[in-house]
């Protein structure tokens, strides 16, 4: 029998044509788009070259947006990489109920953005949210915390956001998990280690691949993420303290409708990214494990 | 014995950590407005009443909402689950130069975020003409299905032993029937997994439809419940049933498939 490579190209060429005009074209469109002063819906256009780059070297709001940008995915990455092996290490013995608890664990991410935000902030309502109750009743506080006052905003954000997204590492943590030879641990206890030492010197060994891949691809996914961030603070008073790289982004583009300075701010939120993940790669380029 | 204690312990913290927020939902959403804001809060009502449920339905839009959501994810579901069915069995059942070039180049067009994507996208969406419609969401929400279901549908077709098919041929039956009769009833649980998972993906997305769509009638649910949220008053038993609503679809799907996410996960799939 003959496969002719032709057919195959043939099968594949609405799949290609529709990520080259609806994910690539757009993308270039992008680069395109941030070197002219281009009014969001108004057909009026003006090319400026790199000047809004130029603009943003300057614009504290930007540095900020970074820096927001950072604290948000650098503390939820470390709160959820923590949670969600601990999860994935315990959902991995086993135990009555087990089954269950693996489908349950991950409600909170298969929820809509809108649902698991939306429900944090009932939870953290200052006057009525069960979290304040619970800690006025217990003594923890004296009085209500202000949880989405600004204070507390970006705790809040990372709690929800935590909460949300720690589900992903634990089942791409525990799908790995699953596939460590027994062998390796028997032979382990037959040697004394205990629990802590095998951890240390089977599990983590054998799982620093996977390891490797959740790290980088939640710090993507974090340092990018939109709605949850938009949605806990909208888009007045306290958003200020939690206006990460995207969120900025959409404001420029669709509040304040300079579409090609948002474009701008994409394109250095994508060259970020770059940068990042190649100093990563670089700094555990020696690391055989991830080769 | 202390050994399994503590692990029940940790099974019912990770339990509660996972379910209670929903519990609480549920909770709110069945309570009668003054009951909500009783000091102490109770878990299950004293008075459980669907009135907030009913309101939700003859006072707001919600209707109009709910059923664009499932028309806008339906529509692409089976937009994107056909077109990424034959690519992913182009890329597993024929050879070609760069093919793994081209694996390579989907899996990249699933890495870039939405945020990028959006800017320029209702630029040219505006351009022609359909910004404010349906057709133009289920188009962005093709630009991440896509490259997903792609990717999934490839390592379940990866999965299918060749040589079945290639039977069925020697055995005198037509492309075309090996794989209607061979391949595909194989494939059908990957296939409706990735249904499913594209469905959740398009019906959760808040981003694009925030963008994209302007009229309160082609309102999909997370956006039209946002602006729920953002009413002067909020009417958090309101709120709190719509949230309720909104699950349910999410849930049923997800149990009805969850068996087959580790796979697709494995696979290098889900993006969030």
């Amino acid at each position: 029998m003959k496969r002719h490579a032709l057919a195959g190209w043939l099968l594949l060429a609405p799949s290609l044509l529709l990520l080259g005009g609806l994910v690539l074209f757009p993308i270039g469109y992008n680069f395109w788009l941030s070197l002219f002063d281009k009014h969001a819906f108004m057909p009026v256009q003006r090319f400026v070259g790199l000047q809004n780059y130029v603009y943003f070297a300057r614009d504290p709001e930007f540095w900020s947006s970074v820096r927001y940008g950072l604290i948000y995915a650098g503390v939820t990455l470390v709160l959820q990489l923590l949670l969600g092996v601990a999860a994935a290490l315990l959902l991995n013995e086993g135990f009555r109920g087990r089954n269950l608890l693996r489908g349950v664990v991950l409600f909170p991410y298969m929820l809509p953005t809108i649902v698991a935000v939306t429900l944090w902030k009932w939870l953290l309502n200052d006057s009525y949210g069960l979290v304040n109750y619970v800690l006025v009743a217990w003594h923890a506080v004296a009085t209500p915390v202000p949880w989405l006052g600004k204070d507390y905003i970006m705790a809040s954000l990372v709690m929800a956001s935590v909460w949300q997204f720690f589900p992903f590492v634990v089942v791409t943590y525990l799908a790995r998990l699953q596939t460590i030879p027994p062998e390796l641990y028997e032979a382990a206890k037959v040697d004394g280690a205990g629990a802590w030492r095998r951890f240390r010197h089977v599990t983590l060994p054998q799982t620093r691949n996977v390891l490797f891949v959740i790290v980088l691809l939640r710090s993507i996914f974090m340092f990018t993420k939109f709605d949850t961030v938009w949605l806990m603070a909208g888009e007045g008073g306290v958003s200020r303290y939690v206006r990460t790289l995207p969120v900025y982004a959409y404001a420029r583009s669709f509040t304040y409708l300079q579409a090609g300075m948002g474009a701008a701010l994409a394109v250095l939120m994508f060259l970020l990214l770059l940068v990042g993940t190649a100093v990563y790669f670089y700094v555990l380029r020696d690391d055989e494990a991830v080769a | 014995m202390s050994r399994r204690l503590a692990l029940y312990a940790g099974g019912l913290a990770l339990f509660l950590l996972g379910a209670f927020p929903l519990i609480w939902m549920l909770s709110t959403a069945l309570k009668p407005s003054g009951e909500i804001f009783a000091t102490p809060p109770t878990l299950v009502p004293k008075v459980v009443t669907l009135e907030n449920f009913q309101r939700l339905f003859s006072e707001t839009n919600f209707l109009t909402y709910f059923m664009n959501s499932v028309v806008v994810s339906l529509a692409t579901v089976g937009l994107t689950l056909s077109v990424s069915a034959l690519g992913a069995y182009g890329l597993t059942r024929f050879s070609f130069a760069g093919r793994e070039r081209v694996a390579g180049l989907i899996l990249m067009t699933y890495m870039f975020a939405p945020i990028m994507i959006i800017i320029p996208f209702y630029i040219l969406v505006k351009q022609l003409g359909i910004v404010n419609t349906r057709l133009a969401l289920v188009l962005s929400y093709t630009t991440f299905c896509l490259p997903f279901c792609l990717w999934l549908l490839r390592s379940f077709f990866q999965s299918i032993p060749l040589e079945l098919e290639e039977a069925a041929l020697v055995d005198g039956a037509t492309l075309r029937r090996a794989v209607w009769h061979v391949v595909l009833p194989l494939a059908l649980p990957g296939i409706i997994a990735a249904g499913i998972f594209t469905f959740i993906l398009a019906w959760n997305d808040f981003l694009f439809a925030l963008v994209l769509i302007t009229s309160d009638e082609l309102k999909t649910l997370p956006v039209g419940v946002n602006d729920m949220f953002n009413a002067t008053i909020v009417d958090w038993g309101l709120i709190m049933a719509a949230g309720v609503m909104i699950t349910v679809p999410t849930i049923a799907f997800f149990a009805a498939v969850q068996r087959y996410l580790i796979q697709g996960w494995g696979a290098g799939g889900v993006k969030g």
